[in-house]
């Protein structure tokens, strides 16, 4: 199948044969991507890459029985196998509870879409020469990163009358910077439109914060007030992903039983949105063709809202929020509300503090209380009586969400789009000061 | 699939490569096939069906490396991917890396791992009765302890690989996978535990058919496990903190130190720097070789070629034949993980190190089977020459710098060790320990070794690669406990 095949024909053409096949639900999402990709070490490109590819979900229920597939073969009598397998094997199962019919359309969809011509075309190595450049410039000795580029259009079709389009873009740069005595720093930009990304920006970023960070002393264990920045925040505190009504019904998320709680600090509000306009990424339908939408998640620290599919929302008693993925909700964009702070306000605030500019591999103990560590990564400073203190290396935080939210003590004003390795959906995060979390050291 | 037009669309894209005045090109026609069963909390969830088919061409043009891929195999579109590859290439101009591969020999095989019960064919009924049973199993209350979710998961994958390159290789290969995931979260008194079995959501599985996970005999071994971790999840008593403790650590533990801790820096291309933006480094440094990581009883190694292993390869994907690597010996560092590129910066030869999970990826260095190497004391001996201590089973929470050096796991099953006997279970033991601490602490391993399986990742785009971490019991002299 080409690049520029009939979405709508081949989405029909599933249908079909799955109804023949005594389906009563059929959806099919076709996604064509084109991402390229720029990776450099060193201060030199090591891999320039381009790739095309088209993949077909398709959702069946078969007599309540479910199954849910994506092919990446998408010849013809390959589909047909595909599908033809996909509904034996949703046959072959007991009949589910969580079976409901698709939601019944046509559907209106926003126009609202994150789409960038230019960036069909734009090609990539001049920009990620301009961030190596930037962070040299600012005192890195070597760089390294990854640019992407993704064009991608997406095709949603339901038997129960639903077809719609969604179009998006993104560029993504992902930069480390290295100095001599192999400090680092790291900077991020992220956008849908070519006029939103500064990969000077990005790269100027992650060398003056390697520069800052030379010599670091290794942190004492013990409690300090932490500021995080907009990166730390949308991988530590993942909102959305936890308010999925399926991780919540199956006790798997730490908003378990908490919903219209208290569950963080009053100046606390997250939502999710289908589209944020201008934003980066996002989706105007989901995976069932229902319109997308913005959900409040968290209102004045009060858990407000899960996230639904149709199946999640039957359990619930409520509809859904056009969050479906068909088996978990997912968020498609997160935002978090902004604060009335500053970054330098944060540091003034601070007796006993810390900076913490990046973070990685957080895993938790429990996912049911949300207890979890993770390892900061890159800059990181000491912050003593409201001044930017000395560099720190060679500890974890180690902390609990829940607890988390209720200590936020500040959120800044200032947002910026974080997506990348450690954080997969795109979120618009703030700064955030955090009372009294734990700093573990190595024995 | 058609093994003479797999084979023309190979041989069209080399040819194409060539005529663009590439120096080196390969192809790699991969298919893989996933089928996921899960019950959650007795409930079967929708079967997920995943096939991915497609090809992925790598050429180097002017000294620089590109990569082109497509999911549509038609000659047209395979020669436009090779285009764009090469276009790729000469994109990075003098900015790029010049890449230069090792000499290898070119190698023509064929190669596939049995089955005894074929993971395609299998009905549905067979692994969703399996499940049932295992969740019938592990439902019952212990130790006040009741699973109201259990999320229980059988993984059935087959990979299927043709790889020509312009050197003269072509290998092909058929390596099915199957594995075993479980999660629970215990209820007890108003107290909420999440805990997988196997614990640190490793799996259990390997390459080969159904018949490796009817031989794990589930319903017996999830149940009793969780009867054994409710048990510990009872105790209030503290481990000993701040003092200089022995600590025996588990399989369930070991295994994945070697993993963290060695397997992952001594991968060369991040120690060269490649993979800092993503995955990170490590604490070798170019030109650091032969130094002294451990202790005498510091042993590490990585052999994709274990027989039924979830790294299984006789072929890695630049065509270059596997081997068992010793990674660490005696404590000194004794070999790196090698793809064709980084063995050129060694002035050696690749150790068929590199591998891609899809069609869609290059090929990166990664682990296939790392395990710290059985010693020759029993479980039982090591335990009765340890005066005071802790013996941690298993865990559930780890992480590690991007450096490899400050690693940590919060034990699961933990228990005092007074005078050669195993007292009372203790309460998350926190093992926080630096890498060199670590290898240098080790004094004794065991004979007994355990496997686990899981996914490795790595790579940007993210590459999950199967992998076994493998350990016998081992112990650690004079450590403290967080």
């Amino acid at each position: 199948m080409s690049f520029n095949t009939n979405l709508e024909e081949v989405s029909q053409g599933v249908i079909t044969q799955a109804k023949k096949l005594g389906c009563s639900d059929v959806s099919v999402v076709v996604t064509r991507n084109h991402t390229r990709l720029i990776r450099f070490a060193n201060n030199l490109v090591t891999l320039s890459s381009s790739v095309v590819d088209t993949s077909i979900q398709v959702y069946v229920a078969h007599q309540t029985r479910r199954a849910v597939g994506v092919t990446h073969d998408t010849s013809p009598q390959s589909l047909e196998r595909f599908v033809a397998r996909l509904v034996d094997s949703a046959s072959r199962l007991a009949p589910s509870d969580d079976y409901v019919p698709l939601p019944s359309g046509p559907f209106e969809y926003p126009e609202e879409q994150n789409y960038d011509k230019r960036l069909e075309g734009e090609e990539l190595v001049e920009h990620a020469h301009q961030a190596v450049d930037a962070a040299l410039k600012a005192g890195a000795k070597r760089v390294a990163g990854s640019l992407q580029s993704l064009v991608r259009r997406v095709h949603v079709s339901t038997s129960a009358g639903v077809a719609g389009d969604d179009s998006s873009t993104k560029i993504l740069l992902n930069v480390r910077a290295f100095t001599e005595d192999n400090a680092s720093g790291h900077g991020l930009s992220c956008a849908s439109f070519l006029s939103e990304f500064n990969p000077e920006k990005a790269g100027r970023a992650a060398g003056e914060y390697a520069k800052m960070a030379e010599s670091p002393r290794q942190l004492e264990a013990g409690a300090y007030d932490v500021i995080f920045t907009p990166t730390v925040v949308a991988n530590i505190l993942p909102l959305a992903e936890a308010a999925s009504a399926y991780l919540i019904q199956s006790g798997l998320s730490y908003f378990s039983d908490q919903l219209n709680q208290q569950v963080g600090v009053e100046t606390l509000n997250v939502w999710d949105y289908g589209v944020y306009k201008g934003g980066l990424g996002g989706r105007r339908l989901d995976d069932e063709g229902v319109p997308t939408q913005k959900t409040e998640i968290i209102a004045k620290g009060v858990f407000r809202n899960m996230l639904h599919n149709s199946s999640t929302a039957k359990k619930f008693g409520t509809k859904t929020t056009g969050n479906a993925g068909i088996i978990s909700p997912q968020p498609n964009t997160v935002v978090f509300g902004e604060g009335d702070s500053t970054l330098e306000e944060m540091i003034q605030e601070t007796k006993k503090g810390l900076l913490v500019t990046n973070n990685w591999y957080t895993r938790f103990q429990n996912l049911r209380t949300g207890e979890y560590s993770t390892l900061p990564r890159d800059a990181a400073f000491s912050v003593v009586d409201g001044k930017i203190g000395e560099p720190v290396a060679g500890f974890r935080l180690s902390d609990s969400v829940l607890r988390q939210l209720k200590s936020i003590h500040l959120i800044s004003k200032t947002r910026n789009w974080v997506e990348w390795w450690e954080v997969e959906t795109p979120t618009l995060a703030p700064y955030m000061l955090i009372k009294d979390v734990t700093a573990t050291v190595a024995y | 699939m058609s093994d003479s037009l797999d084979e023309d669309l190979c041989v069209a894209a080399l040819d194409e490569a060539s005529r663009l005045g590439c120096g080196y090109a390969e192809v790699r026609l991969h298919f893989n096939t996933y089928t996921g069963y899960s019950l959650r909390s007795g409930v079967t969830e929708p079967t997920v069906l995943v096939d991915s088919r497609g090809v992925g061409i790598r050429v180097i043009c002017g000294g620089s490396l590109g990569f082109g891929a497509t999911n549509v195999l038609s000659r047209q579109s395979v020669v436009e991917a090779v285009n764009m590859a090469v276009k790729m290439a000469k994109a990075s101009g003098d900015g790029g890396e010049k890449y230069v591969l090792s000499a290898e020999e070119a190698v023509s095989d064929n190669w596939r791992v049995n089955q005894a019960k074929s993971l395609y064919e299998l009905p549905s009924e067979t692994v969703v009765s399996l499940l049932r049973d295992v969740d019938s199993a592990s439902s019952r209350e212990v130790k006040g302890f009741s699973f109201p979710v259990r999320l229980l998961r059988i993984d059935c994958s087959t990979e299927q690989k043709l790889y020509m390159n312009s050197e003269g290789s072509k290998i092909s290969s058929v390596v099915p996978r199957v594995s075993f995931h479980s999660v629970f979260v215990g209820l007890r008194d108003g107290e909420r535990v999440t805990v997988s079995v196997p614990p640190g959501y490793s799996g259990l599985g390997g390459s080969g058919g159904f018949e490796l996970i009817e031989k794990l005999r589930l319903e017996e071994y999830v149940a009793s496990r969780l009867t054994e971790i409710a048990t510990t999840l009872s105790s209030t008593t503290a481990p000993p903190r701040g003092e200089r403790v022995d600590v025996i650590l588990g399989p369930n533990v070991a295994s994945l130190t070697s993993h963290e801790s060695v397997g992952h820096p001594f991968e060369a291309d991040r120690v060269l720097g490649r993979e800092a933006a993503q995955a990170g480094e490590s604490y070798l440094k170019p030109g650091e070789y032969n130094i002294r990581l451990g202790g005498a009883e510091a042993y590490v190694s990585d052999d994709p070629t274990i027989p039924n292993s979830m790294g299984f390869y006789l072929y890695d994907d630049e065509g270059v034949k596997a081997r068992r690597r010793r990674l660490l010996q005696a404590g000194y560092v004794s070999e790196l993980l090698h793809n064709r590129a980084t063995a050129t910066k060694f002035a050696g030869r690749s150790n068929a190190s590199a591998r891609a999970v899809r069609y869609g990826v290059e090929p990166l260095i990664r682990m296939a089977n790392t395990y710290i190497e059985p010693g020759d004391w029993s479980f039982e001996e090591l335990l009765k020459d340890t005066r005071r201590g802790v013996y941690i089973k298993s865990f559930m929470e780890w992480n590690i710098d991007d450096k490899r050096l400050n690693q940590r796991y919060v034990g699961l099953e933990a228990f005092l060790i007074e005078n050669g006997e195993l007292k009372a279970s203790v309460n998350r033991p926190i093992l926080e320990i630096s890498t060199p601490k670590y290898w240098s602490s080790i004094d004794a391993r065991a004979k007994d070794m355990e496997f686990y399986s899981g996914m490795c990742g790595k790579g940007d785009p993210m590459q999950g690669a199967p992998v076994y971490f493998g350990s016998p019991h081992i112990r650690l002299r004079d450590v403290v406990l967080g």
